[in-house]
């Protein structure tokens, strides 16, 4: 049982890594009390878009952010995406390659 | 004399019902203000982000030039578990408006120093990449922040957060490239614009759900 300081509060992805430790990761940081906002490079949050979308808890800050490899693209941003409904009357998931 | 009274207080009552459908647009006007002003700064910052990390990478990219690869390294990381000197606290605000958590960064606060909780702040470094002003389209906006003018703001820096500045880079040896203290600023830059955005995000989605609501009000 690893103590509260030996927890990890991050997760570095590399092409090593699977679809499944990024989403427990996800699972285990979105539902840790410690921790208020979570920062992932969206190229990543692309691979595991369906999990991303699905959250919507409002105190808990998800944040999708650019990588140095990859520029971040309003068009994928989840939280943008939630509200475009209002604008247009295309669904949600229309605009997404 | 019945009749006037009659025809006095229904007239009274059309006027107040009048008054309160007003109050009510208004109300949802606010509200898509809010919105609207929340999206577009949303979208500001993020673009401000993108910007701010790209010349963070690069000024590392320099700096790694110029001091080698072997002193900017990850390998230089001890892999030990040392006390944050930067923290965000989370607190709820109870008025009207902004009725959710807002976020705030605590930079720079080490209680070894003394500091413990105490915020330390400072005028924002002129930079060469200046970036975008929030621009708030109304009076409605709940949170109406300031951005500090930046060209030709005189520079102040409190010493305590130079000198935990300085330490955080001695990890990389005594004498440190410019390259890479400018890339410390540019980091803690998008680390104060992260901040922001998760504001902004908070603001927006609360935004959006009485749009929302107000729109299913009027289609049923």
């Amino acid at each position: 049982m690893l103590t509260y300081e030996e927890r990890q509060i991050h997760l570095s992805w590399t092409q090593n890594t699977t679809i499944k430790q990024i989403e427990d990761a996800f699972k285990e940081f979105t539902t840790r009390e410690d921790i208020a906002v979570v920062l992932i490079s969206q190229y990543v949050a692309n691979m595991i878009r369906f999990l991303v979308d699905s959250y919507n808890q409002p105190v808990l800050a998800f944040l999708e952010i650019p990588s140095k490899d990859h520029p971040y693209d309003p068009a994928h941003d989840s939280v943008i995406s939630r509200v475009k409904y209002l604008f247009s009357t295309e669904s949600v998931a229309s605009g997404r390659r | 004399m019945e009749e006037q009274d009659q025809m006095q207080s229904s007239i009274e009552v059309e006027e107040l019902e009048e008054q309160q459908q007003r109050e009510g647009k208004r109300l949802e006007e606010e509200n898509v203000v809010r919105f609207l002003d929340s999206l577009d700064s949303y979208v500001t910052l993020l673009d401000s982000l993108s910007s701010t990390l790209r010349q963070g990478w690069l000024e590392l990219a320099s700096a790694r030039q110029s001091m080698g690869a072997s002193r900017i390294n990850g390998a230089l990381l001890d892999l030990k578990f040392h006390s944050a000197a930067t923290s965000l606290q989370v607190t709820h605000h109870d008025d009207e408006i902004l009725n959710q958590p807002h976020f705030t960064l605590c930079k720079w606060a080490s209680s070894k120093n003394g500091y413990g909780d105490e915020k330390l702040r400072e005028n924002k470094l002129q930079t060469n990449s200046d970036g975008p002003q929030l621009r708030h389209r109304s009076q409605f906006a709940g949170t109406p922040e300031k951005i500090p003018e930046t060209k030709g703001a005189p520079l102040i820096v409190d010493d305590q957060v130079q000198k935990e500045r300085t330490k955080s880079l001695s990890m990389f040896g005594t004498l440190v490239s410019p390259k890479l203290r400018a890339a410390q600023l540019s980091f803690e830059t998008a680390l104060e614009t992260l901040v922001e955005i998760a504001n902004v995000r908070l603001t927006m989605l609360s935004t959006s759900d009485q749009v929302r609501k107000e729109l299913e009000g009027t289609e049923g």
